[in-house]
């Protein structure tokens, strides 16, 4: 019997050759698995940072991200951000403003990935393009960009930074469909910005422009009437900012293809509502302690982009490629090299359409906002959530102006709940410094 | 040549034109890809460095050129101006502390340099110990507190900004004044205006 080249390109009958076939089919049945993926040494210290941030070591995380938040690749705008929110917990503004800002120019920039990186995206992997976030993560380091001009008096550009961290979900209410009034729903789901923009406006002086803020605000949740009333904000002399849970997780399915966002707010139930103790004596927060905003459901209002649809078409195309190969391969007059060709191909298109799933990872689910009027003078003050056992964060000695309004931010993590003396390292040494 | 040397050849043939084929089209993602930076291929419709230069030198000129500055030089000897950080009224845009004060200071810088002679300038009060604390070479001059300033530069700037599915557009007007802070007289204004639009472009 003549021997059959392994190299020859005619037609294999049934029977020859089946160690080959059995490794193509394999291979081919490997190859519609997803692809594991492989991290670079900056996104293995970005993760260990992130790890730091869980764990309730923010100076670590900070340490980490330092260098990572000056590189100029795809991550800079995501380590930027994780860098804003590790030192926020650290009253680090400096370094908070420092990062959300290098994060906020990119964000507002148009044609970051033009050229190379877009191709790349398409063609190699989608993670090459420079990160800027879902809307609703661009919205929220709006915020925070304000809120530390907030914290640090300088309204004018929390005003600023507020009024854009609408405009950046307005124009994701602008693709889904005007028409059918999205554009107020997704805004009324952002009050958030539009309660901080109205406190901004009070503080600037412009009584007409908060009460409006504020009557908007009334307006799309009656829910936060009490939050959003003008004379309540205007009495205030403390602001507790307090973060609470974790915001959507990006996921992809099986495929690797299509990407979504996890939990849904029903799988997480309802957020539990804080309560505020000052020197050992709760205060009525009741009306105010509502949250403005559940990052869970603004997530699910992911937009679909154009390169979802690429992605997926790819995917389908590798998966209908490596299904043609294996035919090809078991097929009585099938050739090893079409197979063989067929299959690296779909295997190919299969390893360059897996989603991208970054994220920013430390946003919370929602945001507390607590106005509150308080004597004047130094207090200890504990946040704490009845319904979510263990969870609660003390500080002492926090300031309260007779004028003006302080404000504090409360970051809850189970591990996180303190006691904190105030000053923290950052703002003792700020106030240290001629 | 039998039969499975030509196979093998053509095998082989096949093999090396997929392979350059192949290096050639990864060859060509390296460069483009691997070259830019998050921070170059942008663009925004904020003020930049290219705005700062432009109105600074033309609000230099128009001070200079001020008939009514003119007459105060003449009357009162150099003008003793403190110079204050741009006010942010802009719609949407934050302007940080170290841009908001360089949109002034170049205007005080090249004054210094082109008319020594008819403006003494006290630093604002804030950036003055600032700057001290940094220990820093510049020469900052006296304590503010040792010079009454007499004239206040002032600068606001405001936009309009509108954002949607397609793109963002900004229209500036860049306010300059002198102003007399004895009466709150107005000396001199100027100001600069410039719209500016960004276009969404593909995974924007």
């Amino acid at each position: 019997m003549k021997r059959r080249s392994p190299y020859s390109l005619s037609p294999v009958p049934r029977g020859e050759g089946g160690w080959l076939r059995v490794c193509l089919i394999g291979f081919a049945l490997c190859a519609t698995l997803p692809s594991t993926g492989c991290t670079s040494k900056a996104e293995r210290a970005a993760e260990q940072a992130v790890q730091a941030y869980f764990a309730g070591d923010p100076a670590r995380a900070v340490e980490q991200l330092k260098p990572l938040a000056q590189k100029t690749d795809q991550n800079f705008v995501l380590n930027n951000a994780r860098l804003g929110s590790a030192a926020l917990i650290q009253y680090d503004l400096d370094q908070a403003e420092a990062g959300f800002l290098r994060a906020y120019e990119v964000i507002n920039s148009f044609g970051v990935n033009s050229g190379g990186r877009s191709l790349g995206a398409i063609l190699v992997d989608e993670k090459i393009r420079v990160w800027r976030g879902e809307p609703f993560e661009r919205a929220m380091l709006n915020f925070y960009l304000g809120l530390v001009y907030y914290m640090r008096h300088d309204y004018a550009n929390a005003r600023g930074a507020f009024e854009n961290a609408l405009f950046k979900l307005r124009d994701y209410a602008d693709n889904a469909d005007r028409k059918n009034a999205d554009y107020k729903e997704v805004e009324s789901n952002f009050a958030l910005a539009a309660i901080m923009l109205g406190k901004s406006w009070q503080r600037l002086g412009r009584d007409d422009l908060a009460r409006a803020a504020f009557a908007r605000v009334t307006q799309m949740r009656p829910s936060l009437a009490p939050l959003a009333d003008y004379d309540r904000n205007l009495r205030s002399n403390l602001l507790l900012v307090v973060d609470f849970g974790y915001g959507p997780r990006k996921v992809a399915d099986f495929d690797g293809a299509i990407s979504g966002f996890a939990p849904e707010p029903h799988q997480e139930g309802m957020i539990p509502l804080p309560q505020v103790s000052i020197d050992g004596r709760y205060v009525d927060v009741l009306g105010i302690n509502q949250p403005p905003v559940d990052l869970l459901a603004l997530a699910q209002d992911r937009r679909w982009q154009s390169i979802d649809t690429i992605r997926t078409m790819k995917s389908v195309a590798g998966t209908g490629l490596i299904s043609g190969g294996a035919y090809e391969a078991t097929r009585r007059r099938g050739n090893d090299g079409t197979a063989l060709a067929l299959i690296a191909a779909g295997v190919l298109l299969k390893a360059t359409s897996q989603a991208d799933v970054r994220q920013w990872e430390m946003l919370p689910r929602t945001v507390f906002l607590l106005p509150l009027e308080v004597t004047p003078g130094r207090h200890d003050i504990t946040v704490d959530f009845p319904h979510a056992p263990g969870l609660r964060q003390t500080w002492r000695g926090l300031e309260v102006p007779a004028q003006g309004e302080a404000t504090y931010y409360f970051r809850m993590q189970r591990w996180n709940n303190g006691p904190f003396d105030w000053p923290p390292p950052a703002v003792a040494q700020a106030q240290a410094a001629p | 040549m039998n039969a499975d040397q030509k196979g093998r050849r053509q095998l082989l043939l096949l093999t090396l034109d997929h392979l350059r084929s192949s290096a050639f089209i990864c060859g060509l993602i390296f460069l483009l890809c691997g070259c830019t930076s998050a921070v170059r291929s942008g663009r925004s419709t904020a003020l930049d460095s290219v705005d700062l230069v432009r109105m600074t030198d033309d609000m230099v000129q128009k001070i200079v050129a001020s008939p009514e500055v003119q007459a105060a030089i003449a009357r009162e000897g150099k003008l003793a101006v403190v110079v204050q950080p741009v006010e942010n009224r802009m719609v949407a845009e934050v302007l940080p502390r170290g841009p908001a004060q360089a949109f002034t200071a170049r205007v005080r810088v090249l004054l210094s340099r082109h008319a020594p002679d008819r403006f003494t300038w006290v630093m604002n009060r804030d950036a003055f110990y600032e700057l001290r604390a940094r220990e820093t070479d510049i020469d900052l001059g006296p304590p503010p507190e040792r010079v009454q300033p007499r004239y206040a530069l002032t600068s606001i700037f405001s936009s309009l900004t509108k954002e949607d599915a397609k793109r963002r557009s900004a229209y500036y007007l860049c306010e300059y004044q002198l102003t007399d802070l004895s009466g709150g007289n107005l000396l001199w204004s100027g100001s600069y205006e410039v719209k500016k639009t960004a276009v969404r472009k593909f995974l924007d």
